[in-house]
Order: structure tokens, then C-alpha cells, then sequence
């Protein structure tokens, strides 16, 4: 990560009496991406709409590009339109009352921009998003997608220092938001400009970001890569939350420190992996449902095996889901639709030990 | 002092320290302090001198005392009459809206679309003119249903419109159509789905309707009911026009007369008026709590169609009844004021009517009644194009900046609401009078009373646009490095110019037919036209006043034709 761009400290946001936000704290590089991701009501609106400044903190600071507009302690706080930074709603927020090229071509002229200027940055923006033929359309007459694809070319058009993205796909049908994600992600790369995602689709949080934030109750739950999300999740909240895992109740044999830890389920002995030292009260491993092989036989080694007897099978299309009664508690299984097993049938289940994440207590 | 209140401060200055969105913070301040003068001033004055038992007029009074509250108690034959008249009238109001309501909403009748803009117009006419073109109708021996029995060779009278069955009669002919708006928003906002399932589970039409169609609508009627109540308890013009001449008085008319006599006893006058208000305000808050008790889940705020039942013959019936409706409030009074207006004496039998145009010659030519006419005018697009603009500010304030006090002032502009306009005009003549700045007796103080009680019907107009424009619009203008200032021009406004539209032209409607407030703050240099209506009506001339009537109804009614034309506009926008 190269220059830090946004740098927030110990950010408190209250409605009324109640911290929507509560000591959040976050730094996010020049040109990365950042995804805040969570269930509805855990502050990342929020968070976002204190980064723009249309809610107004209670407590922290909040830096963009080294400037301090917000402090609580010196009682700062710089006004939205003077942050130099762009924002695309989840409602899109298309003026209606504006043909396209108006919309686009807005923050240029709030700027004072000159003619020419505002109309090669128009037609450049629109371009990117491919709607340089809707230019003279009014903006009611649009689609949903097509407003999203405006409100994109807005915001990017006067070359912000940092865009603000609020649930921009989630007003979009499932097809349309997979080619979204696709071109956003595409639009990021070739802009190199900082961004903060929020959404609380995990799947689009994983594809599209640099480092996703994964927030619960107003607070910071995990940051990493999305390899690192998936992969390592630190808590029950994020093993649950993103993607689909198991959670294995049991307790810590033994460990020597992070790395390598023997985990107890059910009688059962499980290697499992630690990211951190183990303390003694963790009480639960997560196994991610794709991360399981299933066989028929017992063959390979003894490690991470376990019997079980596959109780329901439902078939997605893309993949099998498998539901198994076996020792350590009921599994779920997720299987290529190439592999079929019939309800009823005998199976042995197995699981490499970095898979087989121990999380914090 | 806690956290959050130092944090609070903290904001707060912290907002002032980098000061930049001070502007809003100044400019909702301003009105705050200018609204709550206008609105809070009167009223200051009409609760002082209501306890006022001094005997002398002055403010404030030296002696304080429930004397003149007490004094009511033997008017008790007043406050009789009022609660009567507004009890009949309401039932009658809300019978014509659920028949109405149901009828239009229920069944699937050729021409329903059209009837349900016609019900809409007994809206525009004013009570008043109601009130004068029934009497012309059914006065006891001129009137000319009279005359025709008369002619016919009945004895006596066949109606007789000066009591209070008439005065109920003409007000319930102008509040059926507000119950009947009110009563139709709740069928329109029920969920066919929860009827259709009553029929899935087996349930007839009629065992339906009993069982969960009145019910879901009940709150609705009964929210209706309070509201049109409070609305009877106000009104003065039926009372008066119809009233007088038979010594009925209720509550308004008593206020208007203590005024009016001499000496002027603005003591009773203010007893009375804040009694009425007190009767009022209890009213309107027992409706807010109706209307809240409705939340029943199912019913949102979205509006359904609801599904048309077959009715049979009685579906007609039941239009044949709403057609008539619309004659009765509307056609006929104004055809009557026509004929009237017409003619050197009112009279149906057309062998001995003389027909003239010396009455809109009155009307029009130089002198007294022109000049109300020019004023009134006046006033509604001064009014209108000052008042809504200022309105629009408030509006903005209230609904989307987070200065401070910005829901103070919603209650604060809203609080007309509760007044009766006949108290409220009381309580501006005693105020003005007793304020040094020369304003009483113009056209300003007009202007100014105008704009203070028609505040909750612009706030609420343009509010209801408002809340229909997605915050995120504004916010991204801002996002986009507009200030405030630009945003509003660039944004705000232009988003909400098919409401400002509505706001102007229901402003300028109601100031052209004012009447409460206008009848205590007319004098020699400031006329307006309902209270000149009245001056010629107690002079006798039926015929100059059913003129002035007219000529009001055709600046309201040509307001209204733009008002539906434009709100045609809006619906067709995609906001």
C-alpha cells in the first residue's frame, strides 16, 4: 500500500443517543479500493456518509489527502463540497429535471469550468460508461441501469480525489449487477482513483475489492484481502457473514502459539489453524462448505477425516448442497454438480487444516 | 452536563468555528423568529384580553380575572346551538362522503373519473356563496322555491332556510366534499388482497364487507368525522348569512357581533374565541390521535385500486346520488346566483323578472365594491408570489437542513391550523390596534394576516412535494461541490417548481375568498371582496352580492382550471 489517501481515527457517529458508529478507525492507500461490507444497521452508511461529510461525527478525525476535515477535538469540520470528493448513490440521485449531458456535466460547472473543458470531460465520462448517445436524453426517460451508468459518469467526470460509492448495484437486477461489478471493477483499475465501496453483498464486496472492511454493530470486525476474508476469517460474525462456512463447536487440545492448533470436536481430534495465539476460550472452528471434499471410500490419509451419512441433498444448478449428519455436528457441503451422492449414502468427509480456521472467543 | 449534550455544543461550534453552513443556520433562525412573531403575537394578545376584567381595553390588562368565561355560561344557549348545528351538519357531511366515497371507489360506473374531479369543486365554493345562493333559494316567502309553491298554490312555506337545519344543510353541502377526499384516501389505501382472501376463505360479498371492509375503513371514517367536526365549529359564514335573520347565534356570529356593537366588547369577543379555540384545539388533537390508532399493518401508505364490486342496480342508484350532489352544492347555487345576479329583484317567476346589468355595472365601475375586487386580486398574487416563496424557505428548513429549531418551526407555522380563522382575525385586530406601527387599517396588515394563516396550507403543499424528492438528489448536488445557495437554485428548486405552482395558486384561492380573518381587518382604505359580499348582503341587496359572488367564483374556478392543468403536468413527470 503506497501514500495513505483517507485516514480515519476513532470515528464516533451518534443518531440521537444511539453510536451508529463507534470508534471505527481505518486508513485506505492512494488509488486502493475499499469495500465496507456488513448487514444493514452496522454503521458503513454511515461511516461513508461521514467520509463526505453529510453526517456530522460526534467524536475522531477524519483525514483526506493529509487535510483534516473533520476533528472533533478542534472542532473542524470542513463542509461536503469542500472535501473534493464524489459520491454515486444508491438511489442513483439522477436529476430528473436535467437532460444527461447536465447531470455529468454539473460538477464541472459548479467549478467554474470553462465550455470546451466541460464538454470534452462530459463526453469523455460518458464514454467510459458507454452512454455517450444518450448525451441529450432527459434523465427521467432513462432505466435503472442506465441511471446508474450516469450517476457513474457524474461523479467521475470533475476527477475527484476520492469517490464514495453507497450500495451503488443494489437497486439492480442480479444479471445486470454481475456486468456492473465486471465494468466497476475494470472503471477502478483504469481511473487509479481512491475508492470506498459499501455494500452488504458479500460476493460483490469479494470480487471487486482491493481490502474489504467487514463491520458488525458499529465497530470493525476484520480488514484484509478478500483472500484473507475468505480464507482466515478472525471471528464467528465474519466465518458466518461472508460466504458460507461451518461453524464447529469444540475446544483447543493443544497449540504452540498461532500456526498449527489441535481442536476437539465431538470426540472427534481436528487439526485446525490459528491466526492468532490461542487464549483458551475459543470455542468454535470454521470449515468454508466449498473447502470439503466428499468420497464414497475411505481412501487417503487420517487427517481432518470424518464419517457421516448425507441426510439431504438440494440441487443449486451450479453446484450440490449436501446437508451430512456426522460426529462433530451437521455439516453443510457444497459439491460440484459432477459429484452426486444419494440421501442416505455413507460418505467420509475430509478437510486440509488450513482450512479449518479456529476463531477468536 | 452529559457527553452528548457537550458534544452537541461542540458540533455546534464546531459548525460556526469553520463557518461555512451558517448561512442556513441565519437564515432559519430569521423566519423562525419572523413566523413565530406573527403567528405567536396575535395570540398573546387574545388570551390577555380574554382574562381581562378590568373593563377597560388595554394591554396588558389590570385586572385579570375567569369573569368573562363565567359571563358564557349564560350564553350557554350559544354554545347549544353551535354544538347542534355542527353535530348535524357533520353527520350529513360525512353520510354524503362514505356514499360518495364508496360509490366511487367501490363499483365500476361509466364517468367515474370525471365525477370524482366534479365532487372536488363544492370545495371551491366558498360557504358563503353557498349560504347567499340558498337563501336566494329558500328564504322563507322570496325565496324561489317559495315563490313557486307560492305559484303553485301552496300555503305557507315549503322551506324555510333561515334555521338551523338550513345553516347545517348549506355547511354540510360544502364539508361532504372534504369528507369524501378524506374517506376515499382510506379506501384507496387498503389492500384488495385483504378482501380477497376473505373471499378465498369463503366468505360472501356481504359477510366481506361487514367483516373486513368496514372495519379497515372505519378509522378513516371516524378520522374524517373529527376533522370535518372541528371544521363546523369555525365557520362562520352559513351561520351568519342564514343565522341572523332568524336570531340564531352560535359561537362565530356572537364573536362577530360583540365586535360589532357598541360599545365593542372585546372582552366577551376573546372569552368566546378562546373558548371556541380550546373546543377546536381538543378536537384536532383527538383527530391526530385517530388517525394515529389507524396503523393497523396492513394499511400503508401506498395507494391500491381497489377492485370494483358488482353492485347492481344500486351501484346507480348511488351515482344518480353524487350527480345530484354535485348540482345540489354546485349548479344550482351558482345558476341561481346568475339569474339573481341578472335581475333588478330576485324573482323565479320570469313574467315579472327585469332584467338588468346595472349590478356588475356596480360591480365594476368606479367606487367601493371595484376597489375591494382590485384588492382582493391583489392581495392573492402579492400574497401568493411573496407568501410561497418565503414558504418554500420554511419548508426547506423543516424538512431537510439539520439547523437547529428546524421542528420548532413546523409547529410553530402549523399552529394557524388549530385556530378557528374567525378568532384568529379577532386576535390580529386586537394586536395591531395596539401596536405603534401604523399598519392597522391597510392593506398591509392584510397582506400580513394573509400570509399567516394561509402558512399551513402552503407549508403543507409544498411539504407534501418535498417529502417525495429523494434526500440523496440534494445531497449529491452538495457531493458535487455545489454550496448551499446553488444547490437550492440548481436542484431543490427546479424539483420542486410543480409544487410551488400548487402552493401559489391554493394560496391565491384562499386569499381571494377570505373571509374570518379579512371581515375584522377591512376598513375605508383597505376593502377586500367577501367581506364587501357581506356589506351588501346586510344592506339588502341580494342581487349586487349574488354579482360579487359570482365574480369571486370565476377568479377561484379560473384558478382551480390552471391548478388541475398543471397538476395534470406533475403526474405525468417522473419525479
Amino acid at each position: 500500500m503506497s501514500e495513505t489517501c483517507i485516514e480515519i481515527r476513532d470515528l464516533v457517529v451518534r443518531y440521537d443517543d444511539v453510536p451508529a458508529v463507534n470508534g471505527v478507525s481505518l486508513s485506505v492507500g492512494q488509488g486502493e479500493h475499499v469495500t465496507l461490507l456488513g448487514p444493514s444497521g452496522c454503521g458503513k452508511t454511515t461511516t461513508l456518509r461521514a467520509i463526505a461529510g453529510l453526517e456530522e461525527p460526534s467524536g475522531g478525525t477524519i483525514r483526506i489527502n493529509g487535510e483534516l476535515v473533520y476533528s472533533a477535538g478542534d472542532r473542524r469540520n470542513v463542509p461536503v463540497e469542500k472535501r473534493g470528493i464524489s459520491m454515486v448513490f444508491q438511489s442513483y440521485a439522477v436529476w430528473p429535471h436535467m437532460s444527461v449531458s447536465d447531470n455529468v456535466a454539473y460538477g464541472l460547472r459548479v467549478r467554474g469550468a470553462s465550455r470546451d473543458e466541460i464538454a470534452a470531460a462530459v463526453d469523455r465520462a460518458l464514454d467510459l460508461v458507454q452512454m455517450r448517445s444518450f448525451a441529450n436524453r432527459s434523465a427521467s426517460l432513462l432505466s435503472g441501469g442506465q441511471q446508474q451508468r450516469v450517476a457513474l459518469a457524474r461523479a467521475i467526470a470533475f476527477s475527484p480525489n476520492v469517490l464514495l460509492f453507497d450500495e451503488p448495484l443494489s437497486n439492480l437486477d442480479a444479471k445486470l449487477r454481475a456486468e456492473m461489478r465486471v465494468e466497476l471493477r475494470e472503471l477502478q483499475r483504469r481511473l487509479g482513483v481512491t475508492s470506498v465501496y459499501v455494500t452488504h453483498d458479500q460476493e460483490e464486496a469479494l470480487a471487486i475489492s482491493d481490502r474489504v472492511v467487514v463491520m458488525n454493530v458499529g465497530g470493525i470486525e476484520q480488514i484484509g484481502t478478500p483472500e484473507d476474508i475468505y480464507n482466515r476469517p478472525r471471528t464467528r460474525f465474519v466465518a458466518d457473514f461472508v460466504g458460507s462456512a461451518n461453524l464447529i463447536a469444540g475446544r483447543v487440545r493443544n497449540s504452540n502459539g498461532a500456526g498449527a492448533v489441535g481442536f476437539e470436536a465431538g470426540g472427534v481430534a481436528l487439526a485446525a489453524w490459528a491466526g492468532h495465539s490461542p487464549r483458551g476460550d475459543e470455542s468454535h472452528v470454521a470449515v468454508r462448505t466449498a473447502y470439503i471434499d466428499m468420497a464414497a471410500d475411505q481412501a487417503g490419509g487420517d487427517t481432518n477425516r470424518v464419517a457421516g451419512t448425507v441426510r439431504q441433498r438440494l440441487f443449486h444448478g451450479d453446484f450440490i448442497q449436501y446437508i451430512v449428519d456426522c460426529p462433530v455436528g451437521q455439516l453443510n457441503v457444497r459439491r460440484p454438480p459432477t459429484e452426486l451422492f444419494e440421501e442416505g449414502a455413507a460418505v467420509t468427509l475430509r478437510f486440509a487444516p488450513e482450512h479449518c480456521v479456529l476463531l477468536e472467543g | 452536563m452529559t457527553d452528548i449534550t457537550r458534544d452537541r455544543l461542540l458540533s455546534g461550534a464546531a459548525t460556526k468555528w469553520s463557518g461555512l453552513p451558517s448561512g442556513q443556520t441565519v437564515v432559519s433562525l430569521a423566519t423562525l423568529i419572523f413566523c413565530g412573531g406573527l403567528v405567536l403575537y396575535p395570540l398573546v394578545y387574545l388570551v390577555a384580553e380574554a382574562f381581562n376584567t378590568s373593563g377597560e381595553d388595554s394591554f396588558p390588562p389590570a385586572e385579570i380575572g375567569l369573569g368573562n368565561f363565567t359571563d358564557l355560561i349564560d350564553d350557554w344557549h350559544v354554545l347549544a346551538n353551535t354544538a347542534f348545528v355542527a353535530c348535524l351538519a357533520t353527520i350529513m357531511a360525512i353520510v354524503i362522503g362514505f356514499l360518495a366515497a364508496w360509490t366511487l371507489t367501490r363499483t365500476r360506473l361509466p364517468g367515474r373519473g370525471w365525477l370524482e374531479r366534479l365532487m372536488e369543486l363544492p370545495y371551491y365554493m366558498t360557504p358563503l356563496v353557498g349560504a347567499l345562493a340558498w337563501s336566494v333559494l329558500a328564504a322563507p316567502r322570496t325565496g324561489f322555491l317559495n315563490q313557486l309553491w307560492h305559484g303553485i298554490g301552496g300555503g305557507g312555506d315549503l322551506v324555510n332556510i333561515y334555521s338551523p337545519f338550513g345553516i347545517a344543510w348549506v355547511m354540510a353541502l360544502f364539508e361532504g366534499t372534504v369528507a369524501f377526499v378524506m374517506i376515499s384516501a382510506a379506501m384507496k389505501s387498503m389492500d384488495p388482497a385483504l378482501e380477497e382472501s376473505a373471499r378465498v376463505m369463503g366468505a360472501g360479498k356481504w359477510r366481506t364487507m361487514l367483516t373486513v371492509t368496514l372495519p379497515l375503513v372505519m378509522p378513516g371514517v371516524l378520522g374524517a368525522t373529527v376533522f370535518v367536526f372541528a371544521e363546523m365549529l369555525g365557520s362562520f359564514a352559513a351561520a351568519f348569512v342564514l343565522g341572523l335573520p332568524a336570531r340564531f347565534v352560535v359561537v362565530t356570529t356572537a364573536i362577530w357581533e360583540a365586535v360589532q356593537s357598541y360599545p365593542q366588547d372585546y372582552p366577551r369577543a376573546s372569552a368566546l374565541g378562546l373558548a371556541l379555540f380550546g373546543v377546536m384545539f381538543a378536537t384536532m388533537a383527538l383527530y391526530r390521535w385517530v388517525i394515529r390508532q389507524r396503523n393497523f399493518a396492513t394499511i400503508t401508505g401506498k395507494a391500491f385500486r381497489p377492485r370494483a364490486m358488482a353492485m347492481g342496480r344500486l351501484a346507480w342508484v348511488l351515482f344518480a346520488a353524487c350527480v345530484l350532489y354535485v348540482i345540489v352544492a354546485v349548479a344550482l347555487p351558482l345558476a341561481t346566483l346568475l339569474l339573481t345576479s341578472l335581475q333588478r329583484f330576485a324573482t323565479v317567476i320570469m313574467s315579472q323578472s327585469q332584467f338588468t346589468l346595472a349590478n356588475y355595472e356596480t360591480a365594476l365601475g368606479f367606487g367601493a365594491v371595484r376597489q375591494a375586487l382590485v384588492s382582493s386580486l391583489g392581495l392573492g398574487v402579492g400574497v401568493a408570489t411573496v407568501g410561497v416563496a418565503i414558504m418554500t424557505v420554511l419548508v426547506w428548513i423543516i424538512y431537510r437542513s439539520k439547523a437547529p429549531g428546524h421542528r420548532l418551526i413546523e409547529y410553530v407555522v402549523m399552529f394557524p391550523q388549530a385556530v378557528p380563522r374567525m378568532v384568529f382575525g379577532l386576535a390580529l385586530l386586537w394586536a395591531w390596534l395596539n401596536i405603534p406601527i401604523p399598519i392597522y387599517g391597510t392593506l398591509w396588515l392584510m397582506a400580513l394576516a394573509y400570509f399567516t394563516v394561509l402558512l399551513p396550507l402552503g407549508v403543507r403543499t409544498l411539504a407534501g412535494v418535498v417529502l417525495q424528492i429523494d434526500e440523496s438528489l440534494e445531497e449529491c448536488a452538495r457531493v458535487c461541490g455545489a454550496s448551499w445557495f446553488y444547490q437550492l437554485r440548481t436542484v431543490s428548486i427546479p424539483l420542486l417548481r410543480p409544487g410551488i405552482i400548487a402552493a401559489w395558486l391554493l394560496v391565491f384561492i384562499a386569499s381571494v375568498r377570505e373571509l374570518g380573518v379579512s371581515i375584522f381587518l377591512v376598513g375605508p382604505k383597505a376593502k377586500v371582496i367577501a367581506p364587501s359580499i357581506i356589506s351588501s348582503w346586510l344592506s339588502s341587496s341580494s342581487e349586487l352580492s349574488a354579482a360579487l359572488a359570482l365574480i369571486q367564483t370565476a377568479a377561484v374556478f379560473v384558478a382551480v382550471i390552471v391548478l388541475f392543468r398543471a397538476a395534470r403536468g406533475v403526474s405525468g413527470e417522473r419525479l
